[in-house]
């Protein structure tokens, strides 16, 4: 509750504080006017026609299905990665054992190209939901498993001596000394995961499936429709770029106020 | 089982190096035993077997303490914590309520000198002084009935390690809690214990062992640098912390370090060395040069001594 009402006081001041970027975007937009003047509307159409599309496909209907469809699969992968990464590089992280077990089978898994496992999962699932979720699954759980074992292995050794002398049961171990630092490490991963996800599903569906954002994407390319692929690009960054900034970013200011704390107090 | 602490022939090894070897140790309800050694003579490893940390290898150790409290040589307060919470983290373990713990730890703020505004902010806001007497309020607010320490005065300035030495034997005498504590500082020893036990390195044993009469509140600055004197002019104690044994002294002993001389108390040993320097420590404004009047290594670490009386008046 106190989390909601933090984030809600704070969006102003978040807000005003996002002037620079919007100047940093017309700047984008201003380039983007530039090419398109220079190598004409069917390689690149200008903005105002992108957006122009956009909201055309928003006012017809046609753009929230397809927005839901990939939202709930990214969601699902992503939730889905999230926990199992989460717990899993915890667990892995307290042991040192598992830890430098895991390491080399996450390096594997980072390596490997999405579009392989999309390949695999095209195989196993068919043009089912599954394809595109286990694809952002696969996708953003190493890094969410890496994030969760560096949080747990980088604990101080002194605060973990000084939890055992006071006797703090394995509630308050997971809960005041192991989650607060390790969602430190764990968060940004998170939001990593989140950009993975959405890159990712984007891409499943172009290739797998019938319906969602991809699937339109790949309508409008045999369309060659630059314009409507253009505008579809351009809802799925404001989309990413919404729930990034105003969510997920004054979440994480909240969680970590002791550390800004701790920047103006060294300032002070 | 009785409330005290009992250590028997207790051995310690890391590996095959041997860190301690045949300590006895005994502490009972309400007494203070100081651990005094030079660095690396296992005097950590010792606190950490009675605290748990460890798991004991050879010999015995009895802790008859129902509720002990750990402050280390870092004041090791959780960063994303309030200072309040941080003071309240050893209740909660116990699952005492919320408001309880709440109030509870504000009254030993309070009792430590830390006001509303340090209550609220988190640890790296605070000064070095004011995380110590957070990890003393930390501890102390368990009500412990055996306290650990391991140097936790020694990063602290003179005037604030003055305070929390009342601040701790206040305590200690209301509660009668029994404290071990760790210190390199010869002087915080004799100023705050019962019995100290001079160890030396290689392996870790105790090698004297002193017991001291007066009740610490009772002590007076004068008292305490005439203890300390009397100490360094002991030669297990110069041998255990290399320091050249003073000449004067020099006849009194072997110093090979090895002998334990027990029981021994300052009058005692005061009337026993010779009444002249005795006397003149305990008027001397620089008692440290009466205890090495000639010995240079010697006098440059008691050289401490007068510039602490300076400060702790």
């Amino acid at each position: 509750m106190t989390l909601l009402r933090a984030w809600l006081a704070g969006i102003p001041a978040y807000l005003w504080s996002g002037w620079g970027a919007v100047a940093s975007l017309c700047l984008l937009l201003a380039a983007w006017e530039g090419a398109s003047a220079v190598y004409g509307a069917l390689v690149l159409p200008d903005p105002g026609t992108v957006f122009a599309t956009l909201a055309g496909l928003v006012d017809s209907g046609a753009a929230w299905p397809e927005l839901a469809v990939t939202a709930r699969r990214a969601a699902t992968g992503l939730l889905l990665a999230i926990a199992a990464g989460s717990t899993l590089g915890m667990l892995a992280g307290i042991s040192l054992t598992a830890s430098m077990m895991s390491r080399p089978l996450v390096t594997v898994l980072l390596g490997t190209p999405p579009i392989a496992w999309l390949v695999l999962a095209m195989l196993w699932f068919g043009a089912s939901d599954g394809t595109p979720v286990f694809t952002v699954f696969i996708a953003c759980f190493p890094v969410i498993f890496v994030g969760a074992l560096q949080g747990t292995r980088t604990l101080d050794g002194q605060l973990k001596e000084m939890a055992t002398v006071f006797r703090l049961p394995v509630r308050m171990k997971l809960f005041d000394l192991y989650l607060p630092h390790v969602v430190s490490y764990l968060f940004p991963a998170w939001i990593t995961a989140l950009g993975t996800s959405w890159k990712v599903v984007v891409m499943a569906e172009l290739l797998s499936s019938a319906d969602g954002v991809g699937a339109a994407l790949a309508v409008s390319r045999s369309h060659l429709d630059t314009a409507a692929t253009l505008a579809w690009i351009a809802a799925v960054v404001v989309t990413l770029l919404a729930v990034e900034y105003l969510l997920l970013e004054p979440v994480k200011r909240e969680l970590e106020g002791w550390r800004r704390q701790e920047r103006e107090g060294s300032a002070a | 089982m009785t409330r005290a602490l009992a250590i028997r022939g207790l051995d310690h090894a890391y590996a095959l190096r041997s860190v301690l070897e045949g300590i006895d140790l005994d502490l009972p309800a309400g007494r203070t035993v100081a651990l005094v050694g030079p660095s690396g003579c296992g005097k950590t490893t010792l606190l950490h077997l009675c605290a748990g940390l460890l798991t004991v290898q050879n010999g015995t150790l009895a802790n008859g303490f129902l509720r002990p409290a750990v402050m280390f040589q870092q004041p090791r307060l959780l960063p994303w914590k309030t200072t309040r919470d941080n003071i309240a983290l050893g209740l909660k373990a116990l699952g005492v309520p919320a408001g309880e713990r709440r109030a509870r730890a504000e009254a030993m703020a309070r009792s430590v000198g830390l006001d509303e505004l340090a209550l609220g902010q988190f640890p790296n806001a605070l000064s070095g002084g004011m995380q110590s007497r957070a990890a003393l309020a930390r501890a102390l607010a368990l009500g412990p009935d055996l306290l650990l320490m391991d140097e936790p005065f020694s990063a602290l300035d003179i005037g604030l390690k003055a305070q929390l030495h009342r601040l701790l034997l206040d305590h200690q005498a209301e509660h009668g809690l029994a404290v071990l504590m760790i210190t390199h500082d010869l002087m915080e020893a004799v100023r705050l214990a019962d019995t100290i036990l001079v160890m030396a390195a290689d392996p870790g044993r105790i090698v004297f062992r002193a017991e001291l009469p007066v009740p610490a509140r009772r002590r007076s600055e004068a008292e305490v640098y005439r203890s300390t004197a009397e100490l360094l002019r002991q030669p297990a104690v110069c041998a255990s912390f290399g320091l050249d044994l003073p000449a004067e002294a020099g006849n009194n002993g072997n110093g090979d370090g090895a002998a334990v001389v027990p029981l021994f108390s300052p009058e005692s040993a005061c009337a026993a060395s010779g009444a002249p320097s005795c006397v003149s420590s305990a008027a001397a404004p620089s008692p440290a040069s009466a205890a090495c009047p000639s010995g240079p290594a010697c006098a440059t670490d008691a050289g401490k001594a007068p510039r602490k009386k300076g400060f702790s008046c």
